[in-house]
């Protein structure tokens, strides 16, 4: 494996999952500090930050006009990341890439090289069963003592030849699988449902938004200006979380006072999609919301007809 | 990649501003040449995104047709803090402008029909640039009424402008205020009275009649069901809808009607659209 890696590093600075001093694991760049922990479940932040930063300037406003930077990112490879988190990415670039790019988020995508690599489900995991194959540029299946590895894009290709000599051809060929969401989407009528859990979830609820800010396919951003002392601006794209009361604030008026208004927003994009996406569930089954929610809201529980939701 | 009006605001200038109410302005951007080619395609009803430099964006549907001067219209009532920001800028200030986004009133549509506007409030901005459209192509269609209600006669907007073009033909106007002080200044008369029960009092061929909404979100419920009961088809009742619109263009998910965003379905909706939304009115 070192080995392999080795042969990765004119393709980019690798990063990965590891785990720092505090067990907590994340994609960054291994070091001895910080070990790669491919035996990983998940990251507790998904591998949106690489594409779609917490909070970075997009436009600057100087003499009379706003402009927008130029980003010029060295390139980063990606290893081992699970399918689920490829499914995330391959939504985000749906969202951001299909209809009048995003600037910012083309720039921080052209860059990526994606490495992906099966898993093993733990009890939180909800994809409907193990991937094999994912949207990514090289994955790497775990078969035994062996490692199947396919290439899917023209980078994927690059990135087997340079390693050429480490790989044997294999007997059978594993294809990847198209963008997809791996959780089927909802009926949104299940939204207003007569069930006692949206009750229980609302009162529940402490709007810290960490399903949101965890979760591989959350995007909703704010933008926010400041101004500067000569004279100028910055404005800023940030994170938002529809669990924050100021989510459906405009001046003079709340369109979500209610946390029930608010999970119903979130479950309605999550598991049934907005326009353009109507009808698209961007919920990849990582698990991370369930995982880190202290309060143990499973808004999955409510697309499940044996728990009477989907009424 | 050029996206200038797209996710990059064009400079505007600030060429002059009216006090048309103790807390809203009249303000006039002069835009510069590519920002004024792409808002000759705008349609009543649609949005842009103003920038005030230093404090951020607001959606703002224009209160006019753009000019052939290069030059756009906004009415904006002080009421947040970009609109704060605005109320202090002077005429020569820069500004920025994005857009025109979001799905306007369908004017070919409407040609050949009798055209109803209800405005409530800060709503007749909008569609004052509807009613603009209206009167600049009289022949397209048939009458036009205006009925508009504000909280009283102080913050009628418009109200001596209106008043000429409906001395002038061509606008039948109803003005009606929520209460009016006992020693009204100025010669002005209006009926007192909420939008909705103007509309109960009012005979119209609703069969043939589009009808365009904007005011306050409270008063669209009632509006709805008074016009349906008047017989106006409820994919020819067009509501101007307000949610929290910030990019403009269907990313940043904070203005869904249920699985619709108010930028890029609407702002617009047909009442039929909105009827199947649970949570639109």
């Amino acid at each position: 494996m070192e080995l392999f890696l080795a042969r990765l590093t004119p393709f980019g600075e690798l990063h990965g999952p590891t785990l720092n001093e505090a067990g907590v694991c994340s994609f960054a760049p291994p070091g001895p500090e910080r070990p790669l922990n491919l035996d990983y479940r998940r990251t507790q932040i998904p591998p949106k930050k690489y594409l779609f930063p917490f909070r970075e300037e997009i436009l600057r406003y100087r003499a009379g006009a706003y402009r927008a930077g130029t980003l010029e990112l060295p390139p980063l490879v990606i290893f081992g990341l699970h399918p689920c988190d490829l499914h995330g990415i391959a939504y985000l670039d749906r969202v951001f890439l299909s209809d009048r790019p995003d600037p910012a988020y083309a720039a921080r995508r052209s860059r990526l090289t994606l490495i992906g690599i099966s898993c093993t489900p733990d009890d939180s995991c909800f994809c409907r069963e193990p991937q094999h194959a994912a949207p990514c540029d090289l994955f790497l299946d775990s078969r035994g003592e062996e490692l199947l590895v396919t290439a899917a894009t023209p980078k994927g290709e690059a990135l087997a030849a340079a390693a050429a000599e480490l790989l044997v051809p294999a007997g059978e060929e594993s294809v990847p699988a198209e963008p997809g969401c791996l959780c089927p989407p909802q009926d949104p009528e299940i939204r207003f449902a007569e069930h006692p859990l949206w009750q229980r979830f609302a009162d529940a609820c402490v709007s810290c938004g960490a399903c949101s800010a965890c979760c591989p396919t959350c995007y909703c951003f704010d933008l926010r200006e400041y101004p500067d002392l000569l004279g100028g601006a910055g404005r800023l794209r940030e994170w938002d979380n529809c669990l924050f009361a100021t989510h459906g604030e405009v001046a003079g008026k709340n369109f979500r006072p209610d946390r029930l208004d608010r999970l119903r927003y979130r479950f309605l994009h999550k598991y049934c999609g907005f326009s353009p996406f109507e009808g698209i569930s961007s919920c990849v089954g990582c698990g991370r919301c369930k995982e880190v929610c202290p309060v143990d809201i499973d808004l999955r529980e409510l697309c499940d007809p044996r728990a009477g939701g989907a009424a | 990649m050029n996206d200038a009006g797209l996710h990059t605001p064009w400079s505007a200038r600030l060429l002059e501003r009216r006090a048309l109410s103790g807390d809203t302005d009249l303000f006039t951007l002069d835009l510069e040449k590519a920002a004024h080619e792409q808002l000759s395609g705008f349609v009543p009803g649609q949005f842009v995104q103003l920038s005030v430099p230093g404090a951020g964006e607001v959606p703002i549907s224009p209160a006019d047709l753009p000019g052939e001067d290069g030059t756009l219209t906004l009415c904006v009532r002080r009421v947040g803090h970009v609109t704060e920001q605005l109320h202090r800028c002077q005429p020569g200030d820069t500004l920025g402008i994005r857009g025109p986004f979001g799905i306007g009133f369908p004017v070919g549509e409407m040609a050949g029909r009798h055209v109803l506007l209800l405005a409530g409030g800060l709503g007749i901005a909008p569609l004052r640039s509807l009613l603009c459209y209206l009167l600049a192509y009289p022949e397209r269609f048939g009458e036009v009424t205006l009925m508009y209600g504000a909280r009283e006669p102080a913050v009628m907007l418009f109200r001596e402008e209106l008043a000429q073009l409906a001395a002038r033909g061509g606008l039948r106007l109803f003005l009606t205020v929520d209460f009016a002080p006992e020693h009204p200044s100025g010669s002005f008369s209006c009926k007192i009275g909420l939008l909705p029960d103007l509309l109960k009092g009012y005979r119209f061929d609703a069969a043939d009649t589009y009808v365009a909404v904007c005011g306050p979100p409270p008063v669209y419920r009632c509006l709805a069901s008074e016009l349906t009961e008047a017989g106006v088809p409820e994919e020819r009742v067009l509501f101007s809808m307000e949610r929290r619109m910030r990019c403009g263009i269907g990313r940043c998910c904070h203005c869904a009607l249920g699985q619709k965003l108010c930028c890029t379905d609407g702002p617009v909706f047909r009442l039929s659209e909105l009827r199947r939304i649970p949570e639109a009115l």
